[in-house]
């Protein structure tokens, strides 16, 4: 037979069981939808947990601390290791490949006064001001970040202006909202660890209303920043005040950091930088080390999600070989003649292959036309059901992020639709088997 | 004038046993005999006899138990299933009983379905079958499903089928079996006429002596053995036919009379005939299926260029 009519009349046999057919197909148009939505979220769910991840700094950081946590390949918290971090280290992780910028990050804990009776109090992060940027720091939404000719500028997150401030009238140390370009500050620096000559005197540095509010970004909302220039400006006076055999372990600790953050020129090398530092045995950490279980979770949310929908796969592969067999018992007379007349039993085969083949192909492209629709649905009207599931799996759940939850990348229909063939084929390869070794004379006595 | 001719089947020392259950059932017991090019050869006997599965057994649709069965040289029972197709595709026709007809198709598409198997371009069949049926007369039924036409009709259009490739041998199993008188008459009539006009071989099966008339040859089966073989002459039959028409029913079994006399003088030969036949059969066994083999070779590479 030639494959023009092979078509035509595996065609012409479809549609004479209409009904039959469309139920078939109508399973198969079931298991395409669930294989390919189901799949389409857990492509959603990942690009959602890298978005949330960005959301927590750039992707291409890595900070190497002075207690590190040690983790195990799950990101379970294992230990704290105490490295020493200094300027030598810094030199020497500029020079690794990749590396574009490092910088220290100290801490500094400042007290802040307006006038008499407001008082806040501010953790602040210390770093190179050009490094701030390279790091990923919002724009300020108010004022100015340090320069040459201002660099005396304190920089406070975007939560800072209202939850830091109380009023210390009275004892109820009711909350402030600071308002900027208003409020004067003063700011002192705190130093715990070491003793004051005099209790009552500590350097004081007027701010008055030089202040920059950064745009909202959840790894910058609740803690102010200052250049490292300021800082060591401010350091130097404040150490003034404190006892002259404090002195020197206090000018000796600003040689050392808390931190340094260094930033890689592409995502891909960070992985590769951080293995050369550990190589040098410093710990370090990175959101990529965040990303890889976040990421083990939805492969794993994907897997789960993708059985579901093979499941349903398997129930139309089913009655596609049902449909099949029941064809062959209706046609028994039909292929019976049929090889009288002279045709191949390979013939007969490739007609029920194609036939099954035909309706794989069918429900697959219908499946993949109505899958497009519910994902469009489930992006649209799905939101709520989404977030609680998301929530659920991921601690750092933003409602802020606006994320699709179900994505069709371009493979996936021409995967689905090659699939639905598939499982047509397979599934028709039984019945096509048994139609070939039904035999002719049988076959002609039987009615139909 | 028999010996001149070109033996088309040869059936040798074939038999048949079914296994019901636990029984044997004997359907062919020893038979042989020769059918000859362009021959009209009938399969008579009551039903039961064998008739039908010895039929069956020629064609190639049941497997034999022991013997073998030559067509056009080769041993068909020693083919694959592919050849075998290839071959029924080549050299056999069919006309059922029960027409056997795809309900789904017109008439047209029918005729056309042997066609589609031997690869022949939609357009070139299209023409080959509408020219068959318009020769079996239904030229005004090209369109129509077999459900819309009736049993003569659909006779007509499984004769139409058989013929259309052209085959060198038609088998028929009780082609009129489900037809009135009349319309068994036309359909008769008209399988011989198209068989003589390309000296096709047919072999009938029936159970129906009148219709045996229309033969050249009539082997008579009781019980799965051959009874008689009888040839009739066909000039003879030609008179007769023209008298049948005229006159009912009845002269049949008169004529039938009157033929039995004279074939029992042309038995003696025939069974002369069949005895020398099986000698040389059996001497030249072993030779006649080696180059069977390697003519069948030769065919399906031939098929295989056509394609």
């Amino acid at each position: 037979m030639k494959i023009s009519d092979l078509i035509k009349m595996g065609l012409r046999n479809l549609s004479r069981r209409k009904a039959r057919t469309a139920l078939t197909v109508v399973g198969v148009v079931i298991g395409t939808i669930s294989i390919v939505v189901m799949i389409s979220i857990g492509i959603g769910m990942n690009t959602g947990f890298k978005s949330q991840v960005m959301e927590l700094g750039s992707l291409s950081t890595i900070t190497i601390s002075k207690y590190a946590a040690i983790k195990d390949d799950k990101g379970n918290y294992i230990d704290t290791k105490e490295q020493i971090i200094n300027e030598d280290l810094l030199n020497t992780v500029k020079q690794i490949e990749h590396v574009k910028t490092a910088s220290p990050v100290l801490n500094a804990q400042l007290t802040l006064k307006i006038g008499n009776s407001v008082e806040g109090y501010a953790y602040c992060s210390v770093m190179d001001v050009d490094a701030m940027k390279e790091f990923g720091m919002p724009d300020v939404q108010y004022g100015e970040m340090p320069t040459e000719e201002n660099p005396d500028v304190l920089i406070m997150g975007s939560e800072v202006p209202k939850n830091y401030f109380y009023s210390t009238k009275g004892n109820r140390y009711e909350p402030y909202q600071f308002e900027a370009g208003k409020d004067k500050i003063l700011a002192y620096m705190e130093m715990y660890q070491y003793e004051l000559k005099d209790p009552a005197k500590r350097a004081e540095f007027y701010l008055g209303t030089n202040i920059a509010i950064l745009q909202q970004n959840s790894q910058y909302d609740y803690q102010c920043f200052m250049s490292l220039d300021t800082f060591k400006k401010w350091y130097m006076e404040a150490i003034d005040y404190i006892k002259p055999s404090d002195k020197k372990k206090a000018i000796k600790a600003l040689k050392e950091y808390e931190t340094i953050q260094l930033n890689v020129d592409n995502v891909k090398n960070v992985s590769k930088v951080e293995k050369k530092i550990k190589e040098m045995g410093y710990q370090t950490e990175s959101l990529n080390s965040y990303l890889a279980p976040l990421e083990q979770t939805s492969n794993m949310m994907q897997m789960v999600l993708g059985g579901v929908g093979a499941v349903a796969m398997l129930v139309s592969a089913i009655s596609i070989a049902n449909t099949m067999i029941m064809s062959i018992y209706e046609r028994t007379k039909e292929i019976g003649v049929m090889k009288v007349l002279g045709c191949c039993i390979t013939d007969i085969k490739k007609l029920f292959l194609f036939e099954a083949g035909m309706i794989g192909l069918i429900g697959g492209i219908i499946g993949i036309i109505l899958s497009y629709i519910a994902s469009f649905c489930i992006n649209k009207y799905g939101g709520p059901l989404f977030e609680a599931l998301m929530k659920s799996t991921s601690v750092m759940y933003d409602n802020s992020v606006t994320t699709s939850f179900s994505i069709i990348p371009i493979w996936l229909p021409f995967l689905a639709a090659g699939f639905a063939i598939a499982v047509g084929v397979i599934s028709g390869y039984y019945p096509a088997k048994r139609a070939t070794k039904i035999s002719a004379i049988e076959a002609m006595k039987t009615e139909g | 004038m028999a010996e001149e001719k070109e033996k088309v089947i040869e059936v040798r020392n074939v038999k048949k046993v079914y296994r019901m259950g636990s029984e044997r059932i004997t359907a062919v017991e020893d038979v042989s005999f020769d059918i000859y090019k362009g021959e009209f050869c009938c399969l008579l006997g009551t039903s039961g006899s064998g008739k039908s599965t010895l039929l069956n057994l020629m064609a190639g649709i049941e497997k034999l138990t022991s013997g073998q069965i030559i067509i056009k040289g080769k041993n068909i029972h020693k083919m694959s299933e592919k050849n075998l197709a290839k071959f029924r595709q080549k050299y056999l026709g069919f006309v059922f009983q029960s027409y056997n007809l795809m309900n789904s198709m017109t008439a047209l598409e029918n005729v056309e379905f042997p066609l589609v198997f031997k690869r022949i371009p939609p357009k070139r069949r299209k023409k080959m079958a509408r020219d068959m049926l318009v020769k079996v007369g239904l030229k005004t039924r090209l369109e129509h499903k077999p459900k819309q036409m009736s049993g003569g009709q659909q006779q007509r259009v499984g004769i139409a089928r058989a013929f259309v490739a052209k085959p060198e041998i038609v088998f028929a199993d009780e082609p009129t079996g489900n037809l009135d008188t009349k319309t068994t008459m036309e359909v008769m009539e008209l399988i011989k006429e198209v068989a003589r006009a390309n000296n096709q071989t047919i072999v009938m099966v029936t159970h129906d002596r009148r219709l045996a008339e229309f033969a050249d040859k009539i082997i008579r089966i009781l019980d799965g053995r051959i009874e008689s073989i009888d040839l009739l002459n066909s000039d003879e039959k030609m008179d007769k036919e023209s008298v049948e028409d005229t006159q009912e029913p009845e002269s049949f079994q008169e004529v039938a009379k009157k033929k039995e006399e004279k074939k029992v003088e042309k038995k003696v030969d025939e069974e002369d005939n069949i005895q020398s036949l099986i000698v040389t059969q059996s001497e030249t066994t072993s030779g006649s299926e080696v180059t069977g083999d390697n003519e069948l070779e030769e065919t399906s590479a031939a098929t295989v260029e056509s394609d």
